[in-house]
C-alpha cells in the first residue's frame, strides 16, 4: 500500500505537500526510533498478557524484522503514515484488544514454505 | 436530453473587476424538455433555483475556499471545496442563520485511482429548521492528511474512523483514530480499489496449535474477470446526443 | 407566552428564558461590534449585518414576546437566542479566518469532472 503510494509522491516530488507530522527525515526517523523503542519494551508484557509460547527474544526479533521490513522507505510522509498505523497496533496490543491468534500472527508458523525450484513445484502441482 | 451549462456570474457587491475569476460560480444543471412520461422525474424548477440561490450565497460568503458549487439533475446542491477550508465551510453551514446545517447525516469517501487526488470526501448536511439538504465535497490523496471534523460534529467520529480504516485517509486532530470495522492485524484498506476482491489473507482454524490462523489466500481457480461494459446504458443522460441510426433509401424499396 | 406562563419550550436541552429582550439585544451588540472588523465589501458582513440589525430592531421596539416571535418569524424566542449565539462564534471565527480573500488554490484540473 504505501510503497504504491511512495512512487505516486515521487513522481511529484517537485510539488510542494502538505506534511503529515515530520518535516524533514531526521524528525520521522526519531519518530520511528522512538516506536520502535516502545515496542521493545513491550514485548515481555505481551509475552505474559497473550501466554505466547515464545520468548522475549523471539518477540524483538520479530519486531526488529517488522521494522526492518520498511527499510527501504525514505520518503517522511510514508514513514509518518507507517508509524501511525505501528501505533496503532502497539495500543491495540497494549490494550489486549487482540487475541492470541493476532499477537501469533506475525509469526507465520502454519505456513508451509513455498516451491522455489522448478521440480518442487512440480511435485506440488503448481505451474511455473 | 441535451446538457446544458448554465453560470451564473455573480454581480459584484463593491468588488473589483480583477477578481472576476473567483466570482464565478459554477452553476451546472442539466435541463430536459417537459417531461410527461410518469417514470421519469419531473424537473422541479422552484426548487432547483432557491438551491442554485443558495450555493452562489454560500459561494460569494466563502470566496477563500469554495471552489466550485453545482445542482444535480436529482435537485441536490453541491458545494466543492478546498481541502483546508474544510472546517470554516462546515462552521458556517452549521452556524449561519441562514443555513443552520446542524446535523451529518453522513460523512464517507470516493475512490477514483485515476486523478491526481484519488480521494473525494464528501459530507452531507442536514438541516432541520430550513428542512433542506447540502452535500460539501473536498478531496485528498494517500498522505494528505485532512483536517478532522470532529470539533464541529460530533457525528464525525466513527465516520471518519470508518474513513480511516476502509480507505485509509488521515484527519489530524481526530481523538480516536483507530480502526473500527476490520479485524486487529488486518492490513491494508478495502475500499481502495486497488485492493483486490478476494483479499490477502483467508483465516481457518489449525488443529495443531489450536487457534485461528491467517494464511496468503490461495484460490483453487483464478479469479474470474468479467466484461463490465453493460449492453444497457446506465447512465444514459451523462453521455452525448448519439447518432440516430439512419435508414437507408435503398433498404425500405426492398423489403 | 411570555416569562412566567410559559413552563418549557417542549425542545430537550432549551431552558425557557426569563429576559430575552435582554439577552438577545446584548448578543447583537456583540455580533455587530464583531462585524465592524470584517472589510466593509465583505459579503459575509453585509448579509450578517443587515439580517441582525433587522432582527435588532424588531426587539428593541416589540416589547410582547409572542408578537416578538411572530415578527422574527425564526420560531420560539429561545431558539432565536441560541441562533445568535452560533452566529456571534461564527462571526469570532470568520474574522480568524479572512474567509473573504480569495480563492487560496484552484483544484487541479478534472478533479470535479465527472464521469472522468
Amino acid at each position: 500500500m504505501a510503497s504504491s503510494a511512495a512512487t505516486r509522491t515521487g513522481s511529484a516530488a517537485a510539488k510542494v505537500v502538505k506534511p503529515l507530522f515530520s518535516r524533514d527525515l531526521n524528525e520521522a526517523k526519531r519518530r520511528v526510533r522512538e516506536l520502535y523503542r516502545a515496542w521493545y519494551r513491550e514485548a515481555p508484557n505481551t509475552v505474559h498478557a497473550y501466554q505466547l509460547d515464545i520468548g522475549t527474544q523471539q518477540c524483538r526479533e520479530k519486531v526488529r524484522e517488522m521494522f526492518d521490513r520498511n527499510r527501504h522507505v525514505t520518503d517522511p510522509r510514508v514513514i509518518d503514515m507507517l508509524v501511525i498505523k505501528g501505533k496503532m497496533e502497539l495500543q491495540e496490543t497494549i490494550q489486549v484488544w487482540k487475541q492470541r491468534t493476532h499477537a501469533m500472527r506475525y509469526f507465520q508458523e502454519t505456513e508451509a514454505p513455498r516451491p522455489a525450484d522448478f521440480l518442487s513445484k512440480f511435485y506440488h502441482g503448481h505451474n511455473p | 436530453m441535451a446538457a446544458s451549462l448554465v453560470r451564473f456570474v455573480r454581480s459584484g457587491f463593491g468588488r473589483s473587476l480583477n477578481v472576476a475569476r473567483q466570482s464565478a460560480a459554477i452553476v451546472q444543471t442539466r435541463s430536459t424538455t417537459t417531461e410527461s412520461r410518469p417514470t421519469v422525474r419531473p424537473k422541479d424548477p422552484v426548487t432547483h433555483s432557491q438551491l442554485s440561490e443558495f450555493g452562489e450565497y454560500v459561494a460569494e460568503i466563502l470566496p477563500k475556499y469554495v471552489q466550485q458549487v453545482q445542482v444535480t439533475c436529482f435537485n441536490e446542491l453541491e458545494i466543492m471545496v478546498h481541502p483546508e477550508g474544510i472546517i470554516p465551510v462546515l462552521t458556517f453551514l452549521k452556524d449561519h442563520t441562514n443555513a443552520q446545517f446542524r446535523n451529518l447525516a453522513d460523512l464517507t469517501a470516493v475512490d477514483i485511482p485515476s486523478k491526481q487526488n484519488r480521494f473525494e470526501i464528501v459530507y452531507n448536511l442536514l438541516s432541520l429548521h430550513y428542512n433542506s439538504r447540502i452535500r460539501v465535497k473536498t478531496y485528498t490523496d494517500e498522505l494528505t492528511p485532512l483536517d478532522s471534523s470532529v470539533p464541529v460534529f460530533q457525528a464525525s467520529n466513527w465516520y471518519e474512523r470508518e474513513v480511516w480504516d476502509m480507505f485509509g485517509v488521515f484527519f489530524t486532530n481526530h481523538p480516536d483514530l483507530r480502526r473500527i470495522l476490520t479485524d486487529y492485524g488486518f492490513e491494508g484498506h478495502p475500499f481502495r480499489k486497488d485492493f483486490p476482491l478476494s483479499g490477502y489473507v483467508e483465516v481457518r482454524y489449525d488443529d495443531e496449535v489450536k487457534r485461528v490462523v491467517a494464511e496468503p489466500v490461495e484460490l483453487a481457480q483464478e479469479f474470474r474477470k468479467f466484461d463490465l461494459n453493460s449492453p444497457w446504458e446506465a447512465f444514459p443522460a451523462y453521455r452525448g446526443p448519439k447518432d440516430a441510426p439512419k435508414l437507408e433509401s435503398g433498404d425500405k424499396s426492398e423489403k | 407566552m411570555a416569562g412566567l406562563l410559559k413552563k418549557t419550550t417542549g425542545l430537550v436541552g432549551l431552558a425557557v428564558s426569563q429576559n430575552p429582550h435582554e439577552r438577545l439585544g446584548n448578543l447583537y451588540v456583540k455580533i455587530l461590534s464583531c462585524l465592524q472588523r470584517i472589510p466593509q465589501d465583505a459579503a459575509y458582513r453585509k448579509y450578517t449585518e443587515q439580517l441582525i440589525s433587522e432582527r435588532f430592531n424588531h426587539v428593541k421596539t416589540e416589547p410582547d414576546v409572542g408578537k416578538l416571535e411572530k415578527k422574527i418569524n425564526a420560531g420560539q424566542i429561545e431558539e432565536v437566542i441560541a441562533q445568535a449565539e452560533a452566529e456571534l462564534s461564527l462571526s469570532r471565527k470568520m474574522v480568524e479566518w479572512k474567509a473573504w480573500e480569495p480563492l487560496i488554490e484552484e483544484a487541479p484540473a478534472n478533479q470535479w469532472k465527472w464521469p472522468i
